[in-house]
């Protein structure tokens, strides 16, 4: 059989453009695991998770960190959670601390993820992000699935001036053109 | 327009998906009495008023929910927003 070496690429071939006051970054360092909550079993995730990794529930649009553990709202009894693998937590890991609690998927190799940071990026997603990113309304952890350019999206804000953006894989580079575009347009 | 989302606050309606009469939600037995004539209405009858109207919107752009929401169809004005997992459970209906 001939031997076929496979490596992986990432969905935007590491992708890395700096503007005058923002800079667009592929972030290929994160695995993601979705996570469903079973019909009365709150309780039993929203223990076991604080338990392993210190994490509580997030709420509808905030998203929570502790240590390495990210956990990002999706919807109703829905969640992501975002980390770096290393050492001992990996996606495996991750799915059989969970495995009687929850419903996991992972999720890892179908998003593609964007950070976009720098004094312009609000003002470059003010462009495409149908929501008020104000810092009163959107404060630091908040999160969103929404839409940017007819493309679902996840947005998290980082910092005050620093967000992921994350969208399907199989339509990265669409998302990608419309991101880097505003960035052109409004940071040239 | 904007919707506010009883979970997620204001957002903008280019991120819902119309459905229509929120009466959808109560589906006639299927079995007993009247069965064809109530499936009927249910499948085909629809109220056009104009005024104050319960529609459907699903959150298909953000976290997916169904949600009632009381529109004023002569001036759009929205008076409420509830998930329609709520509603119709406030109908009797389990889970």
């Amino acid at each position: 059989m001939a031997d076929i070496p496979l490596t992986a690429a990432p969905a935007l071939g590491d992708v890395n453009l700096t503007f005058a006051s923002c800079v667009l970054t592929e972030r290929t360092d994160i695995a993601l695991i979705s996570v469903a909550t079973p019909h009365a079993g709150y309780e039993a995730l929203a223990a076991k998770i604080k338990d392993v990794w210190g994490l509580s529930m997030p709420g509808a649009s905030a998203s929570l960190n502790a240590g390495a553990m990210r956990a990002i709202p999706l919807a109703a009894d829905q969640m992501m959670l975002a980390f770096t693998p290393d050492g001992g937590l990996s996606e495996t890991s991750v799915q059989a601390e969970l495995t009687d609690v929850a419903y996991t998927t992972m999720q890892t190799d179908a998003w593609a993820i964007i950070e976009l940071s720098g004094a312009g990026a609000t003002a470059a997603l003010e462009r495409i992000c149908p929501l008020d990113l104000d810092p009163q309304t959107f404060p630091n952890g908040a999160a969103a699935r929404t839409m940017m350019e007819h493309l679902g999206a996840l947005i998290i804000r980082l910092e005050a001036d620093r967000f992921l953006l994350m969208s399907a894989r199989s339509s990265a580079q669409s998302f990608l053109h419309a991101v880097e575009t505003s960035c052109r347009w409004t940071a040239p | 327009m904007i919707i506010k989302h009883p979970l997620l606050g204001p957002r903008d309606a280019a991120e819902f998906v119309y459905l229509g009469d929120a009466n959808m939600i109560k589906r006639p037995e299927g079995f007993g009495e009247n069965v064809e004539e109530a499936m009927y209405e249910h499948v085909y009858l629809r109220e056009n008023p104009a005024g104050e109207h319960h529609e459907l919107w699903y959150h298909e752009q953000g976290d997916r929910s169904w949600l009632v929401v009381t529109r004023n169809t002569l001036t759009h004005e929205i008076s409420s927003v509830e998930l329609a997992r709520d509603v119709a459970r406030r109908k009797g209906r389990s889970k």
